[in-house]
This record gives C-alpha cells, structure tokens and sequence, in this order.
C-alpha cells in the first residue's frame, strides 16, 4: 500500500505546486494589463440617432490570454427605462499584444424625446450602468461596474416665442413676424423646418409659414419666423401654434396665446 | 511553507497594497497551516500524525470556502464594484484537498495495518 499512498502524494504535491505557480503568476500578471479609455466622439445619423463612440485600449503585457473582452453600457431616463444598450466583445486578447476597439452606444433620441418632451426643454442627468468583464487566462471571470451619470443637454432649452409684430402690410395682408429664441444645449446640431400658425380669437386661422432652421451643437439660436396675415381676420388676441420638425424629433403644435 | 508563502508575498506585493485583506487572510491561512504541521510533526511515529494530516485537508478547505466566500469575491472602490469568480480555483483546490485527505485515510489505515501486522494481531 506505500506505493500508491506516495504515488498520491507525490501527485498532490505535483499538482498543488502547478496550482500555486498558476494563481500567483496570474495575480502578478494582472498588473501588466493595462486599459484606457479615450475621448467619446458623437455622431448624428440622419435617422435621427445619436452613436456615441468611445475608443478603449487594452495592452496584455501578462503572462496569459485574456479572453471574453466585454464592455456593456446602458443609459437609463428618469424612469429607469433603458433608453441605449451597446456591447462590444473582443473573444481573445493574445498575451504581448495590443488591441483598440470602438465601443458604441446608439442612443434613439426620437423615441426618447416621443417619450418625455421635457428632455427637448430641460438639461437633466441620465444614468448609465457601465460593465467590463474579461476571463483571466481564459478561465478566471473578473467583472467591474460602476453606476455613473451623464448629462444630457437640451435642444431646445430656454424655448421662447415672442409677441408677434407687424413688419410691413398691403391692401389684404399683413407680414408677421414672431421673435424665436431657445439655447440648443444638446451634443448634437440640429436643422429642420419650424411651422407656425396664427389663430385670431375666433379661433380662425389668421396665417401660416415655414421656416427652415440650422442650429449648431451647444450654441443659441434667436430668429424670427415670418408670414403673411390676412388683414381682415387679424385680432389683438389669440394663439399662435408652433411645430419643430427634425431628423431628431418632431415637436408641436405648441400652442402659445398672444395678445 | 514558508519559503513558499515568501516567494508568493514578493510576487504579491503590489496587488496586496491594492487588497490588504488578502494578504491578511493568507498570513493568517498560513501560519494556522504551519501551526497544524507542527503539532502533526509532534505527533509523528503515532496515527494521530495522520488525523492532523486529515484535518489539514479539511481546515484547507473551510478556510478557503470562508475566506472566498464560496468563490465570488467582490469588493468596492468607490462606485466601482469589482467581482472575481474563483469558483474554479476553489473547486481546484477542494479536490486536491480532499485528494490529501484521502491519502491522510489511507497511510493512517497503513499504519494501522502495518501495527497490526507488528504485534501479530490476526482476524
């Protein structure tokens, strides 16, 4: 019986020593990994999505592969609802090498701005869950997560339609002009047409126009929204129904009393 | 084992600044480890010596179960939550424990037999 009693031992001690060798070299070896995360680039479609893109560097100077590489971001709204979802997977991270992968997050702002129309007036912060999880040596799963919050920036913040004024008149009608100003505090430029309409008190439609818009990312936008009125139907008081129409979002009518 | 735990420590030093817990619970895995060797040691020429033997295996297992809290080990530094799953190296480690423990069984029942055979005890 000593023999197979040693033959045990000599093993255990055998694959005791491969077992500590192993897990001492792969603690050592993480200090060798290295990641980095560069500047987000954002980018407008013109689906009127936004893909936000995030280059990550990840160097394994380690002993071992790293394998199942996963990034995953979820953006959530007020509610808790997940407004974007990206997941970027690299399979294997050879030992020695270098990779640089573009993590995108595709975030549909017409559906959310459909949802919650404050998110075109107010700036606000949106959640965002942020995972990486990789198998060290291929077989040890490490997962970190944080919970971070991003700001979002309004389009049309500060949104203001002034009283109309009268510009110039003839026999029948009368040209208007309706001040517009608003901040666009949004990551995004923006251009689209503005559809205003003027109702006198009776509630008949006194005059119609069409404005086409560009504005930039994070600038402010102050313009005047011309039309022509009919002279007769003109009132001291009544409404005036604004509509945005964007490859963003789609807004209105608006209905502003004035007088 | 101490040599070992030596040689690991230097290995570990910068990943040990960053967990002081871990090498905390390894100081304290190890010297309960040679503790048990000692008293085994004691207890050499005697079939105890292979009950300390079995018990090392078992307080292997216990403590790594305990210490890794059945595998998943997580920690937080700030608002990030780190997760390791060393459940592959705890299942590793518990079959070689109890690979040690069976062996600790059988060079006691050796060493029983072999007393046995000595004083002429026969069935």
């Amino acid at each position: 019986m000593d023999v197979p009693i040693r033959t045990i031992g000599v093993a255990t001690t055998v694959f005791w020593a491969i077992l500590i060798l192993f897990a001492v070299s792969l603690v050592y070896s993480v200090k060798d990994l290295q990641f980095g995360f560069g500047e987000p680039q954002t980018s407008a479609a013109q689906d009127g999505n936004i893909t936000v893109s995030m280059p990550i560097n990840v160097t394994n100077n380690g002993y071992y592969d790293l394998g199942s590489f996963n990034v995953t971001s979820t953006i959530f709204d007020d509610s808790g609802l997940t407004i974007a979802w990206g997941s970027t997977i690299i399979p294997v991270i050879a030992k020695g090498r270098a990779e640089i992968v573009y993590h995108n997050l595709t975030l549909d702002v017409g559906s959310l701005l459909q949802r919650d129309q404050n998110y075109l007036f107010d700036d606000t912060q949106l959640s965002v869950a942020e995972s990486v999880s990789m198998k060290l040596a291929e077989l040890i799963p490490v997962q970190a997560s944080g919970n971070f919050s991003i700001h979002w920036g309004a389009p049309l913040y500060n949104f203001t339609l002034e009283q109309p004024k009268y510009a110039e008149f003839n026999f029948t009608h009368v040209r208007m002009m309706v001040p517009l100003r608003f901040e666009n505090h949004a990551s995004f430029g923006f251009s689209g047409d503005v559809r205003i309409r003027m109702y006198n008190d009776a509630g008949s439609l006194v005059g119609t126009g069409d404005t086409a818009i560009e504005v930039p990312q994070r600038s402010s936008f102050k313009g005047d929204m011309e039309f022509w009125a009919m002279a007769s139907l003109i009132s001291t008081t009544g409404h005036l129904e604004i509509e945005f129409q964007t490859p963003f979002f789609s807004y209105g009518p608006e209905v502003i009393p004035y007088g | 084992m101490y040599v070992l735990y030596f040689v690991s420590s230097l290995f570990l030093a910068q990943v040990t600044e960053a967990i002081p817990t871990l090498l905390q619970s390894i100081e304290t895995f190890v010297t309960l480890y040679i503790i048990l060797v000692v008293i085994g040691g004691f207890m050499a020429g005697t079939v105890y010596q292979y009950f300390f033997g079995a018990g090392k295996s078992l307080f292997v297992i216990f403590y790594l179960v305990l210490s890794l809290k059945s595998g998943l080990v997580s920690a937080t530094y700030g608002n990030i939550n780190l997760l390791v799953d060393l459940r592959l190296f705890l299942v590793a480690t518990m079959l070689l424990s109890l690979l040690g423990f069976a062996r600790s069984i059988l060079q006691a029942i050796n060493f029983m037999n072999e007393k046995a055979g000595l004083t002429g005890f026969n069935l």
